[in-house]
């Protein structure tokens, strides 16, 4: 669907995406992660042909993006960077876009429904809230009907409404069989919505997994609450177990299991009042990987 | 075909600069129309012929306008960053460049014609409108000075995709660097190369000279000119050929902002 090739980009000296190489599978959304500057607007930008590789290649739907015919109508995109002439409406900017594409004008008016601008776009965009010009950017991608959405920090500028209504809007366009890749660096939006995941570090490829198998691979810490606290901490810390006391009074325990601090508990007769592995975040698995990127 | 219409859509659409650009031109020929032809009417022994060939040597400014035009229909599009959308729905870019010189030429001529046809009718008050054939020769002339400049504008933007920096850099050109570099070059050289400029081909052009044979004593004869007007003609086209084709390889090779 997706294939990035061993790409890599130079802007004078400094390297934004080094011989990064991943696939997107079809009709999934995966999550385009890594922290600012990542290099992940500079990938999505060579994937659409926005950006000339220093070499390796990209390919959508088993083309260059330029070779596409209409492309609208296979691939939408929404990049940081696509702004708008003020001085037009919103409408006419879609007007302009369909004209070019050969998408017949009656198109506007269904994606301007689509994501809820029907009355805004009358106005020049000059006066559009973030919100609003991440809406209509969202209606450009959408007028060729396409299979294929590129989507680069679409939550951006958006209230919690806002990012509620885009995470709705996604999954039924997912549901529809269609394939997004979706940026973000803000990693709660991508780990409610996204299958899979890539994620990206200093423009190199760090891990690509489903969003499932990234959460579990972190470690996870044990929760432990007992009225014999102290003890309990010695004996832990005794078996070489990471051992943190919460503000609560309860432990938190790393590089061990529920099971074995429980066994250890029962054997020195010790009450416990809460035993329990806590589930890592998305977040804590791409800090996991990403900082050891960074000590390299 | 489409991509034609889209870029005459955008033009259309994003009203408040070209609107400006072009009521401001049209004003300047309205004016200078009046005051041409009320001195033409009250003045001159042949006031008819000459007021109607002074009316239309007004015209002779819009080729500057047609080229900020030109430079504005492509240098818009980086500044408000609308060439991503541009790049994304056809990113073939040499089809978005050639459709933006061929909006750049129609929209000059264009402007020349809505301009000429404003001149003749504010005209109209003072003095006959008797063509003769020197006179849509002019007109023919001035034209095509404005379309071919209006091509060479969105070259220059397309090459340097920066605004300001093409207008400005337009402006530098043609009122002190070709001047100066031109009279340096004749002053120390027999050969007469600053003729050859753009702006000394365009001022071939579109200005009257000794070949046009009016009859009155109130006619300037025109500057002596290294080359014929047919020459000027191809000189005029070779240079906006020049620029548009170095727009193209600009606009293939840089990546987009």
């Amino acid at each position: 669907m997706i294939e990035v090739d061993h790409l890599t980009k130079r802007y004078g000296k400094t390297i934004a995406v080094n011989d990064l190489s991943f696939k997107v599978t079809p009709s999934r959304i995966t999550g385009f992660l890594g922290p600012n500057g990542a290099g992940k607007t500079t990938t999505l930008k060579a994937i659409l042909g926005l950006v000339h590789p220093t070499s390796g290649t990209t390919r959508l739907l088993g083309k260059a993006y330029r070779d596409l015919d209409d492309p609208l109508h296979r691939v939408g995109a929404v990049l940081e960077t696509s702004r708008y002439h003020p001085g037009r409406s919103g409408r006419n900017h879609l007007r302009v876009v369909a004209a070019q594409a050969g998408i017949p004008r009656s198109r506007v008016q269904e994606v301007l429904e689509l994501v809820a601008m029907k009355e805004p776009a009358k106005r020049r965009v000059g006066g559009y809230s973030m919100g609003m010009r991440q809406r209509l950017g969202l209606a450009a991608a959408l007028l060729g009907d396409p299979e294929l959405l590129v989507l680069d920090e679409p939550a951006n500028g958006l209230d919690p409404a806002g990012i509620r209504w885009l995470r709705d809007l996604l999954r039924s366009l997912a549901s529809q069989g269609r394939t997004i890749l979706i940026s973000s660096h803000v990693l709660a939006e991508i780990e409610q919505i996204a299958d899979e995941v890539v994620i990206i570090h200093r423009g190199r490829f760090v891990a690509q997994s489903t969003t499932h198998d990234l959460a579990e691979r972190a470690a996870g810490a044990v929760r432990v609450r007992s009225p014999e606290a102290a003890r309990l901490r010695e004996l832990l810390a005794g078996t070489g177990m990471r051992v943190a006391e919460t503000d609560e009074g309860a432990l938190t325990v790393s590089d061990g299991t529920a099971e074995r601090v429980g066994e250890l508990a029962a054997a020195n007769g010790i009450v416990l009042h809460e035993l329990a592995t806590e589930r890592a975040t998305l977040e804590e698995a791409f800090l996991e990987l990403t900082a050891g990127e960074t000590t390299e | 075909m489409r991509l034609v219409y889209g870029e005459l859509l955008k033009i259309r659409t994003a009203p408040r600069t070209s609107l400006g650009l072009v009521l401001g031109l049209l004003l300047l020929i309205g004016v200078g129309s009046a005051s041409t032809a009320h001195d033409a009417d009250s003045s001159l022994p042949f006031g008819n012929e000459v007021g109607l060939f002074d009316v239309i040597r007004i015209l002779a400014i819009v080729p500057v306008f047609t080229l900020i035009l030109g430079i504005l229909v492509v240098t818009w599009e980086y500044r408000h960053g609308t060439i991503t959308q541009t790049f994304l729905t056809t990113p073939r870019r040499e089809r978005v460049v050639a459709a933006k010189d061929v909006v750049s030429l129609l929209a000059g001529a264009a402007l020349a014609l809505v301009a000429l046809v404003l001149a003749l009718i504010v005209a109209s008050f003072w003095i006959p409108l008797d063509f003769e054939r020197a006179h849509w020769e002019l007109i023919g002339r001035i034209v095509f000075a404005a379309a071919v400049w209006g091509v060479l504008g969105a070259g220059l933007g397309a090459l340097m995709q920066s605004q300001v920096g093409a207008i400005v850099t337009a402006f530098v050109w043609f009122l002190v660097a070709e001047p100066l570099l031109g009279h340096t070059i004749d002053a120390l050289t027999d050969v007469r190369v600053g003729d050859y400029f753009p702006g000394n081909v365009v001022d071939r052009l579109v200005n009257t000279d000794a070949s046009v044979e009016i009859g009155s004593e109130g006619i300037v004869a025109g500057p002596d000119y290294a080359f014929g007007l047919w020459a000027a003609g191809f000189l005029a086209v070779g240079y906006a050929a020049l620029f548009a084709a170095l727009g193209l390889v600009s606009a293939l090779k840089r990546d987009v902002p």
